[in-house]
C-alpha cells in the first residue's frame, strides 16, 4: 500500500509556543491512524498543517507526494475534512448544504445521488430537506460525513468528529470509517476517544507537548492496555 | 465555484427574516422618497412654469412706458428644476429660485425653500439621495460585516477551504452574492419609480436626462459595490463580527458624518466668505468710481459726453444723433456690470476653493465622491446654481442696455416724456433657461470621478489582495 500522508520532521513554532516538536509519521492507503493526546497537545496543529492553513517553521507534510506548502490548493483535491463542531449553514437544508460543498469541490450529484450521501451518513430521509439550523449537533455531524465521502477524497483528516455525538451516532460512524478505510481511504483521526480508537485504528498515536511519544498497533493491545497507557504518558 | 457560493449567499440572505425586513424598510424608504421628490419636483416646477409665463406676460404686456422706466420695472428669472432633480435636492432647496433683473442693479436669487420652512429643515430631507447615500451603505455594512468572521466562527471556513476554493475566491463569490441582494432592494425601487418618472405628461425625456439618469445610476453601483467590498475585506482582517461591524460602523460615521462635515468647516475656514453687507458695500464703493447714468454732473459722464461731441462733431446734446441720457445709462450699466461680475467671480471662486476641499477629500471618502457626482448629475450642485444666475446676470444686462439702445436710438435728449407702446416690450425675447448638458456636469466633477473610480480599483486590488493574509486558524 503506498504512502498517501506523510510527515518529515515537521516543525511548528508560534511567538510564545513550540507546537510540534520535528513530527515524522506516514500513514498509507486503507490504513487508519488515530493520534491521542491531551488538549494542547498538537493533534490539530498536526491537521492544520495538512491542510495547509498553517506553514510549517521547518520540516514538510506531503500529501500523496505533493509538500502541501507548495501545493496548497492542488492537494485539496485528495483529501476531505470534518472538524470536531460541523457547523454549516443554517439557513440552508442538509441538502443544499452538500450541495454546495460537493460543488465548490467539482461534483455535480443529482437529488437522488445527494440523499442517498446523506441517508448513507445516517441522517434521517426526513430532515434532508429540512434546515440545518434545526438539526442537532450530531445530524450536522453526518452532514460533515456526507459532505467529506461525496468528496470521493483517497486521505481524510478529522479533528476530534465523534466529540459529543451520542454512543449510537459514535458506533455508525465508527462502521463508515472502516467502509472507507476498505476502500482505500487513509484516515487520520484526532482524537481524545481511547475506545473509539482502539475500535476502528490500525494504529494508535500518542502526542504529548508537541512530540510523538509513541505509535502502537491497535490490534497489539486491548482498550484498558492502551487507556492505562496513554494515563502514563500524560502523567509523566 | 464563485457561483455556488454567490448564489448560497443570496438564497441565505433572503431567508434570514431580520435582513428582509430590513431591506423592506429600506424599500419603502427608498419609494416614499421617489415619491415624496417627484412630487415637491413637480409642484415646484408647475409653480416656477406659472410665475414665469406670468412675469413675462405682465413685461411683455406692460402699459406705454419710458423705456428707462421699463428697464427699472425688470423682470423676474424663474429657475426651472432639473429634471432628475426630484432624485438629489442638493443645494437646491438653500439657493434661491427666482432672480430680480432690473436696472443698475445685480441681484442674487431670492425665496430658497430653506428661506420659507421652518428650522426643521437643518436636520436634512428625506430624498432619494439620502437613503442611497446613507442608509443603503448602513444596510450593505449589516449585511456583510459578518461574510468572513461568522465562516471563522462556525469553523466553516475550514471546511470551505478544504473542499478546494481559495480565500480570494470566497472572498469574490461574497461580494458576487452581496451584489446580488443589494440590487434585489434597490432595483425594486428603481423599477417602480420608472412609471412614475416616465408616465407623467409633459416630462421631457431627452437624451440628456437619461444620460445623466443612466450616470447617476452607475455611479450609485459603483458607491454601493466599493462598501460591499469594503465590508467583505474588513470581515477579513478580523476573528470575531462584532469586532467587524464596529469598525464598519466607525468608517460609515467617519466617511458619512465626519469627514464631510470636517472638509466643509475646513474649507470654510481656510478661504472664508465676505458678508452680504461687506460685498454690498465693496460694489457700491467701486460703482460710484463709474459713470453714474442718473446723475448729469457726474465728471465721467461730462467727459463721455465731451467724447461724443468730438466724434459727432457738434457742441450741444441735442445736435447729437443719438441721445446722450441712454448713452450714459448704458455707459453706467457696463460699469456696474463690470464691478458686480469681477466681485461675483470672487466670491464664485471662494465657494469653489471651499468646494475644492471637499472634493479632494473624496480621495479619503467614497461618500463624499458619490455625493458631488449625485448632485452635479441631479442638476442640483453649486455649478448648476452659478449657471444659472450667470444666465440670468446675461438676460439683464442685455434687457437693460436693450432699453437704454431703445432710448439713445428712438427718443430725444432730455425727453422723459415720451411713451413707448407694450409692442415695444413684445419685441423683448422672453427669459428662457436651458439646463446645461451632462457632459458640462460631468467635467466638473472629474475630481470625484477619479476618486470613486480610484476607491474601486483600490477595494478590488489591495483590499481583495490583503485577503490572502487571513488568519484561518
Amino acid at each position: 500500500m503506498s504512502i498517501v500522508l506523510e510527515a518529515k520532521k515537521l516543525r511548528k513554532e508560534y511567538q510564545d509556543k513550540l507546537a510540534l516538536k520535528g513530527l515524522d509519521l506516514q500513514i498509507r492507503s486503507g490504513e487508519i491512524f488515530c493520534l491521542l493526546g491531551q488538549n494542547g497537545a498538537g493533534k490539530s496543529t498536526t491537521i492544520n498543517l495538512f491542510l495547509g492553513f498553517i506553514k510549517p517553521t521547518s520540516g514538510a507534510a506531503y500529501i500523496n507526494g505533493l509538500e502541501v506548502a507548495s501545493h496548497t490548493t492542488k492537494v485539496k483535491e485528495y483529501l476531505a475534512y470534518i472538524p470536531e463542531n460541523v457547523m454549516l449553514y443554517p439557513n440552508l437544508s442538509g441538502l443544499e448544504n452538500l450541495a454546495l460543498f460537493s460543488s465548490l469541490a467539482g461534483f455535480s450529484y443529482t437529488q437522488d445521488e445527494l440523499v442517498q450521501y446523506l441517508v448513507g451518513a445516517g441522517l434521517p430521509a426526513e430532515a434532508v430537506r429540512r434546515r440545518v439550523g434545526g438539526y442537532s449537533k450530531g445530524m450536522r455531524q453526518k452532514v460533515g460525513i456526507a459532505i467529506a465521502v461525496a468528496k470521493q477524497a483517497n486521505v481524510l483528516l478529522l479533528d476530534e468528529p465523534t466529540s459529543g455525538l451520542d454512543p449510537k451516532a459514535s458506533n455508525e460512524f465508527s462502521e463508515l470509517l472502516l467502509r472507507l478505510s476498505e476502500a482505500g481511504t487513509a484516515i487520520f483521526m484526532a482524537t481524545h476517544d481511547i475506545f473509539r480508537s482502539k475500535e476502528v485504528g490500525t494504529r494508535v498515536g500518542i502526542m504529548r507537548e508537541g512530540e510523538l511519544v509513541d505509535v502502537l498497533a491497535a490490534s497489539d493491545l486491548d482498550a484498558n492496555e492502551l487507556e492505562k497507557l496513554y494515563l502514563n504518558y500524560m502523567h509523566v | 465555484m464563485v457561483r455556488s457560493i454567490a448564489q448560497k449567499e443570496f438564497i441565505s440572505t433572503l431567508r434570514d427574516s431580520r435582513f428582509m425586513a430590513l431591506s423592506i424598510i429600506v424599500l419603502l424608504l427608498l419609494l416614499a422618497a421617489t415619491v415624496v421628490g417627484l412630487h415637491s419636483y413637480s409642484t415646484l416646477q408647475k409653480e416656477r412654469e406659472v410665475a414665469q409665463q406670468t412675469v413675462n406676460d405682465q413685461f411683455a404686456n406692460s402699459a406705454d412706458r419710458h423705456p428707462h422706466r421699463m428697464a427699472h420695472y425688470g423682470s423676474y428669472a424663474f429657475r426651472p428644476k432639473s429634471s432628475i432633480s426630484f432624485l438629489d435636492f442638493g443645494l437646491d432647496s438653500y439657493t434661491g429660485a427666482s432672480v430680480y433683473m432690473e436696472a443698475h442693479r445685480q441681484n442674487s436669487a431670492n425665496f430658497s425653500q430653506a428661506q420659507q420652512s421652518s428650522s426643521l429643515i437643518r436636520f436634512g430631507e428625506m430624498t432619494v439621495a439620502f437613503v442611497l447615500q446613507m442608509l443603503i451603505p448602513l444596510l450593505i455594512i449589516f449585511l456583510c460585516f459578518a461574510a468572513i468572521t461568522q465562516e471563522k466562527e462556525t469553523g466553516t471556513l475550514k471546511i470551505l477551504l478544504s473542499q478546494g476554493i481559495s480565500l480570494r475566491q470566497l472572498a469574490w463569490a461574497k461580494i458576487a452574492g452581496y451584489s446580488r441582494v443589494v440590487g434585489l432592494v434597490v432595483a425594486p425601487a428603481l423599477v417602480l419609480a420608472s412609471p412614475l418618472l416616465f408616465s407623467r405628461g409633459g416630462y421631457d425625456l431627452e437624451a440628456d436626462v437619461l444620460l445623466r439618469l443612466l450616470l447617476f445610476i452607475v455611479f450609485y453601483l459603483i458607491y454601493f459595490f466599493i462598501f460591499i467590498v469594503m465590508s467583505v475585506v474588513v470581515s477579513s482582517w478580523y476573528q470575531r463580527s462584532s469586532t467587524a461591524l464596529v469598525t464598519l460602523l466607525g468608517i460609515w460615521i467617519f466617511c458619512c458624518v465626519i469627514l464631510p462635515k470636517a472638509s466643509a468647516n475646513l474649507g470654510a475656514n481656510l478661504y472664508t466668505t465676505p458678508t452680504k453687507a461687506q460685498m454690498d458695500a465693496d460694489v457700491h464703493e467701486e460703482v460710484a468710481k463709474g459713470i453714474d447714468g442718473h446723475n448729469a454732473h457726474d465728471q465721467r459722464a461730462e467727459a463721455l459726453k465731451q467724447e461724443l461731441l468730438r466724434k459727432y462733431g457738434v457742441k450741444t446734446l441735442e445736435e447729437l444723433p443719438v441721445n446722450f441720457d441712454g448713452i450714459q445709462m448704458a455707459a453706467g450699466e457696463e460699469h456696474s456690470s463690470r464691478v458686480y461680475q469681477e466681485h461675483f467671480e470672487e466670491l464664485t471662486g471662494i465657494f469653489e476653493n471651499q468646494n475644492r476641499i471637499s472634493e479632494y477629500a473624496s480621495f479619503l471618502n467614497p461618500y463624499l465622491a458619490v455625493r458631488h457626482l449625485s448632485m452635479g448629475m441631479a442638476g442640483s450642485d453649486f455649478r448648476h446654481y452659478i449657471h444659472f444666475q450667470n444666465r440670468a446676470e446675461e438676460y439683464r444686462y442685455h434687457l437693460a442696455q436693450g432699453l437704454n439702445h431703445i432710448q439713445a436710438t428712438q427718443l430725444k435728449y432730455g425727453d422723459k416724456q415720451t411713451r413707448l407702446s407694450s409692442d415695444t416690450w413684445k419685441s423683448f425675447k422672453p427669459f428662457t433657461y436651458e439646463t446645461p448638458s451632462a457632459g458640462w456636469a460631468l467635467g466638473n466633477h472629474l475630481l470625484s470621478l477619479v476618486a470613486l473610480l480610484l476607491w474601486l480599483v483600490l477595494v478590488c486590488t489591495v483590499g481583495v489582495n490583503r485577503i490572502n493574509n487571513t488568519q484561518i486558524t
